[in-house]
């Protein structure tokens, strides 16, 4: 899953590093807080054992091999800050040293595997778990679940950098200047190796190593178990509402969404019915797509679904917001804002019909 | 024996690992063009040349890039067959296998039809392919370039030039040393391992195997950072890293900084 | 008398790691430019006591004292303290991977002054200097993973005595080295010894401990069992015994079989 130099353009690459600088910035902050001192030692070594560990080759049922991340284990021990250093740190060193992985990727890399990738861990480990013992086969259930959707969720993400470069940066001949593959091809060519493969080698890993820990040592487990505090916890704990920063990253990141309004004219398919019946939208519409002159009717399809449901945020652009950026921004902050209430209703909603003693936050 | 197969695929790639480092210390105390400049004028150079690449839009200019490359590869020592089994073959196979479908899946004018006509080779989809591949061979043999010719310290240390925090420095520096420890004990315990089975192991029975190889070597992991952590104290260190940094830029490093940034310019410019 | 020539003073110090007692109530004092051997089976407390005398972890219980000031935690969070504590009082540790972290052996050696806020010159100057004190300039630019078990404890001290500390912590110096390592690492602890420094060193090999040691505490499960000049507790074959530093055996010498404790001293056993 590293992407290599040349797949992804330079304004894709840019806005990546933008916001792998604030997920990395918002982690160093935290772990300066809460591990002080033994920041260096600790990330470091964990970034290395990651490292080596995606060397490993798993062993998987169907008599296949896979390579892991290492980014569950570490999410667990050392929680999701940690983590997000830990493996871009592990990236970099790869990028640089091995040639795995390009360096004006570096951002997107460090993007879809250790920030996407540390925070969709987190959360599934800890909604899935709350609550559980630290020796119960609950946690071992959400490692693998948590190391399966993560692993998915960055193949994902990479997927759609990779779908969007032939819509977004072609030449004048329509020759794709980066990634060549759409959307349609670029998301099940990823999905398919990750789902299968990928995702099932983290998942099994993640496990295997919480079992390990559940007998040899327990104490690393504390820290992101939700639970009390305890004297025995190896590090100090990382509550979901103190990621706060991490969100506060992910909302800069929804400032650069406008630069998706920069793009002349609108993203390959996303017509509207009125535009087909007039000439100037026909135009538009033939010019992007190669010079295949446009259908001189609406497609009746198109014009019977376009009824039926009428945005309520038509074009983005709701009526009081004037710039269109703006309007962009609004839509896209209101967009995920949605999505993140919902996990977190979604989370509420299973802890108190759990019940029991996590005090998560 | 498939366990035997999987554990050897491990084994060769821990092993590779450490060769990589090897070849790299030859090459940078080799007297040649790219290791005679300060560490902050290679890495900012050929860095900078990495971006032409990504930044050029025809395919001439990208192979000009390539080939700049390999000259500054032949004048800085490193040898043709260093960079073919090390870049060229690699990204060949890897990049190769991905943008093959391009050929087909691109729309565009058709340049090649099989007999029955069910797949097509268009023009749009063989300069895209080509597009692709020589990107990424070039930004990867200059991205080798410079860590073939720098010695590692040294490129963590010119990072410090581009407002890179010390400690972020000092964490790439040590998890790079301590990568070759723990490979070198994950090596061994598989080893050790290997040579005390008798016969094919199951499925499950290998994947306990591994996973109980990854815990021993996670518990290790912690124990040597508590330790490193004693260790570091021990010598006075408080929180604050500090490096040395000896570099000092003469006037033939700004000779070479400004040949790179106008190669890079002017590849940008052309290929615009 | 004795506060002004005692160094370290540890008075019934308890230790714990996770629970389980490293140290119980152990006691002992050294006196400056003494050279001193603990001796102990694994496990009976000598790397814990170590640490202890270097102020990386602080006794539950009793007290530690560097030259009459006890050791604590609330010291150590001010910077001129414990700066200048680290400057006079240098550990090296059993396993010298855990010491050498930084990516060449002159940034190793180069960490102490560094963190001490030296200038740049002096650092470079001092550095150079000891390595060739070590016979380690070779050495210069190589990468920690490239070195030999022997080399790599040449770097580690290195690293120590770029300091010039007063007082020296060895933890199992001789562990994992060759012979010829091993007796050139004797001289130099003797031409310490020689010198005003004081050193300690822990150990479980018996036959280097008349060489580099004036005194001995032998350590039993965690305090003091014992202490005297070398020679007296060596010939105590049964307290070595007793404290797990020793084994018995039975052998053959033509028609006669015999059992005695078996210690390999540069003297001739009895029979």
């Amino acid at each position: 899953m590293h992407i290599p130099d040349g797949y992804l353009s330079p304004s894709t690459c840019a806005v990546l590093y933008v916001g792998a600088g604030l997920g990395w910035y918002g982690a160093l902050r935290r772990i300066r807080r809460t591990l002080t001192t033994r920041m260096v030692p600790l990330i470091s070594v964990f970034a290395a054992f990651s490292f080596v560990l995606m060397m490993f080759n798993l062993p998987l049922p169907g008599g296949t091999t896979g390579h892991a991340l290492g980014v569950t284990i570490a999410v667990i021990v050392i929680g999701p800050a940690g983590s997000i250093m830990a493996i871009s740190i592990a990236i970099a060193i790869q990028a640089l040293f091995f040639g795995d992985g390009g360096i004006t990727t570096l951002g997107a890399n460090c993007v879809n595997m250790a920030i996407v990738g540390s925070l969709v861990a987190y959360v599934a480990y800890r909604m899935i778990s709350s609550g559980a013992a630290i020796t119960s086969r609950r946690r071992l259930i959400a490692a693998a679940a948590a190391g399966y959707l993560a692993t998915n969720a960055a193949a994902f993400i990479a997927a759609v950098e990779f779908g969007i470069q032939p819509l977004l940066f072609r030449n004048a001949g329509g020759v794709p200047l980066y990634a060549p593959y759409s959307l349609g091809v670029a998301i099940p060519a990823m999905m398919i190796g990750h789902l299968a493969i990928a995702g099932v080698a983290e998942g099994a890993i993640a496990t295997g190593l919480v079992a390990f820990l559940q007998g040899a040592d327990p104490a690393l487990l504390h820290s992101t178990s939700g639970l009390a505090p305890d004297s025995s916890a190896a590090y100090s704990s990382t509550s979901l509402r103190s990621l706060r920063k991490l969100w506060i990253s992910v909302a800069l990141l929804l400032l650069l969404t406008p630069l998706g309004v920069l793009t002349a004219g609108k993203a390959w398919g996303e017509w509207n019915a009125s535009e087909y019946s007039a000439a100037a939208g026909r135009a538009r519409i033939a010019a992007s797509s190669q010079n295949q002159p446009a259908p001189s009717e609406t497609p009746t399809g198109l014009q019977r679904l376009s009824s039926l449901w009428t945005a309520p945020i038509a074009d983005y652009a709701p009526q009081i917001v004037k710039s269109p950026a703006l309007g962009y921004l609004l839509s896209g902050m209101f967009g995920v804002g949605l999505v993140m209430s919902l996990c977190f209703a979604m989370q509420s909603l299973l802890l108190r019909r759990r019940g029991g003693p996590g005090q998560a936050a | 024996m498939s366990s035997d197969r999987t554990i050897g695929a491990t084994l060769v790639g821990l092993a590779r690992a450490l060769g990589h480092a090897l070849v790299s210390e030859q090459v940078a105390r080799q007297p040649g063009l790219l290791q005679a400049f300060d560490p902050r004028v290679r890495v900012a150079g050929l860095l900078g040349l990495v971006l032409a690449v990504t930044l050029s839009h025809r395919i001439s200019v990208v192979l000009a890039l390539l080939c700049a490359a390999v000259l500054i590869a032949l004048l800085s020592k490193v040898s043709l067959m260093t960079l073919t089994t090390r870049v060229w073959l690699v990204v060949l196979l890897f990049t190769g296998v991905i943008a093959l479908p391009a050929l087909f899946l691109t729309p565009g004018d058709a340049i090649f039809t099989t007999a029955d006509g069910g797949l097509r080779i268009t023009a749009q989809g063989a300069t895209t392919a080509l597009l692709l591949i020589a990107r990424v061979e070039a930004a990867v043999t200059l991205t080798t370039l410079l860590v073939l010719c720098t010695p590692w310290m040294h490129v963590l240390k010119a990072l410090r030039a581009f407002r890179i925090p010390q400690e972020v420095v000092m964490m790439l520096a040590m998890t790079h040393r301590y990568i070759f420890l723990l490979a070198e004990t994950a090596s061994q315990m598989f080893e050790s391992r290997r040579s005390r089975t008798v016969g094919v192991l199951t499925g499950p029975e290998q994947r306990r195997m591994t996973a109980r190889t990854a815990g021993v070597l996670l518990s290790k992991s912690v124990e040597l950072s508590n330790d490193v952590f004693l260790a570091m104290q021990s010598r006075g260190f408080r929180g604050d890293v500090k490096i040395l940094s000896e570099f000092r830029m003469r006037v033939w490093d700004y000779v070479g900084l400004t040949a790179f940034l106008v190669i890079a310019i002017l590849a940008v410019w052309m290929g615009r | 008398m004795t506060a002004v020539s005692s160094i370290f003073e540890v008075q019934s110090a308890s230790f714990e790691y996770e629970g389980i007692p490293a140290l119980r109530g152990l006691s002992l004092t050294i006196d400056r430019g003494q050279s001193i051997a603990l001796v102990g089976a694994n496990g009976s407390g000598k790397s814990t006591l170590l640490r202890l005398l270097n102020a990386l972890c602080f006794p539950s219980g009793g007290t530690v004292s560097f030259c009459g000031d006890p050791l604590t935690a609330e010291k150590f969070r001010t910077v001129s303290c414990e700066i200048s504590f680290r400057r006079r009082v240098a550990l090296v540790f059993q396993n010298p991977d855990v010491q050498l972290f930084n990516p060449t052996v002159f940034d190793e050696v180069a960490f102490g002054p560094l963190q001490m806020g030296w200038s740049t010159a002096d650092v470079v100057t001092r550095v150079d200097e000891t390595l060739q004190l070590m016979g380690i300039t070779h050495l210069r630019d190589r990468a920690p993973y490239r070195l030999s078990g022997g080399e790599k404890k040449r770097v580690a001290l290195a690293s120590v005595i770029v300091l010039d500390p007063e007082v020296l912590l060895l933890d199992e110096p001789t562990s994992m080295l060759d012979p010829r390592s091993q007796s050139q690492l004797i001289d130099l602890i003797q031409q310490w010894k020689g010198s005003s420094k004081t050193v300690v060193t822990a150990t479980h090999q018996l036959e280097i401990v008349e060489d580099i040691a004036d005194r001995v505490f032998v350590l039993e499960q965690g305090s003091v069992a014992a202490s005297g000049s070398a020679r007296e507790i060596l010939s105590d074959a049964d307290l070595l015994l007793r404290a797990n530093l020793v084994h018995a055996h039975r052998h053959t010498h033509g028609a006669m079989t015999h059992s005695h404790p078996h210690l390999h001293s540069h003297d001739e056993h009895k029979h």
